[in-house]
């Protein structure tokens, strides 16, 4: 099967996209479940979670500021985001809910501070990614979303 | 057929017979409610899809569990919270539950708490109940299979861990 060149860059951004970590085989369960029923399926689900990844960062960083040292507080709202970085296959982002949820059970304030930047940094990210690679999606047309990378 | 009563202007002195109703005549055919009634029913059962209603706070996971039961064919309900959810069950707007999904940890009712009042209820404790947690605890597994789960889900929840709960749904 010839592939185009849009649909080349798509498996490629795919594939970097595992390569780098920021995304594991729990993004590849979301897009078996994507069918004719529902054609944009991965793509409605990252959208909620980015909706909902957004609303947890900004309560975080809310509590951090007007709950200091709150650390349950924090591992609360941390615990919620780290589930949906899961439920999508969110690795990178998951690895860092982890690594604050040990420094918030140190109760290190600061190194919770830097944690969630380097989060915050790995949202952006992963959004930006995500949205370059849907972006080239659409653009190569339905068929590409059925391929898979060589190797996945 | 009633027989057709002259209109009488006097009042007769004994009430009038009620008019009958023609008894069945050699090649009608015979109403048999009750066999008509359990025929209806079992076609029912084949034919509707079983409804599974599912539970959590994470709009993520709500997507993705409806996906994962639509794609093998169950009408889902899904709802954000365990109090929503007994509500509805309680208002019997859920009638025809088969199973209950729910996530464990939730703001406000837990998946526990959920679990012990459908277990507590006559009306619905015969309904099978899974729990789903992102964390992989043994003491709240065991706690949530003695209070009578059907079934205890680590999360993410994938494709394959929900057909197996297939043969479990009543």
């Amino acid at each position: 099967m010839e592939y185009s060149n849009l649909q080349r860059q798509a498996a490629s951004l795919k594939k970097s996209l595992f390569d780098q970590g920021y995304l594991d085989e729990q993004f590849c369960q979301i897009e078996y479940l994507q069918d004719e029923a529902s054609p944009n399926f991965t793509e409605e689900v990252v959208s909620l979670f980015f909706e909902n990844s957004t609303r947890l960062m900004t309560n975080i960083e809310q509590a951090m500021e007007k709950n200091p040292r709150d650390f349950s507080r924090w591992d609360v709202n941390m615990q919620q985001l780290k589930g949906s970085c899961s439920s999508i296959g969110a690795s990178r982002m998951k690895n860092e809910c982890t690594s604050f949820r040990n420094i918030c059970g140190d109760e290190n304030a600061e190194g919770c501070m830097r944690s969630f930047q380097n989060l915050k940094r790995e949202h952006g990210v992963l959004r930006q990614k995500l949205e370059s690679y849907f972006q080239v999606l659409r653009q190569a047309g339905p068929a590409v979303t059925a391929a898979r990378p060589r190797g996945m | 057929m009633a027989a057709a009563a002259a209109p009488s202007v006097s009042p007769s002195p004994a009430p009038a017979p009620a008019p009958k109703v023609a008894s069945p005549k050699a090649g009608d055919r015979k109403v048999v409610p009750v066999d008509a009634v359990e025929v209806e029913v079992e076609l029912k059962l084949e034919l509707e899809e079983k409804h599974v209603l599912a539970v959590d706070d994470s709009s993520v996971d709500r997507a993705v569990i409806a996906k994962i039961l639509r794609s093998s064919k169950y009408r889902v309900t899904t709802v954000e919270s365990a109090t929503r959810a007994l509500e509805l069950l309680a208002l019997g707007l859920l009638p025809d539950v088969n199973m209950i999904i729910t996530d464990y940890w939730m703001p406000g009712m837990t998946g526990y708490e959920l679990l012990k009042h459908v277990k507590e209820s006559s009306e619905l404790r015969e309904i099978p109940v899974v729990i789903m947690s992102s964390e992989n605890v043994p003491n709240r597994i065991t706690r949530c299979l003695e209070e009578g789960a059907e079934d205890f889900l680590l999360k993410p929840v994938r494709p394959s861990d929900v057909s197996r709960l297939c043969s479990r749904i009543r």
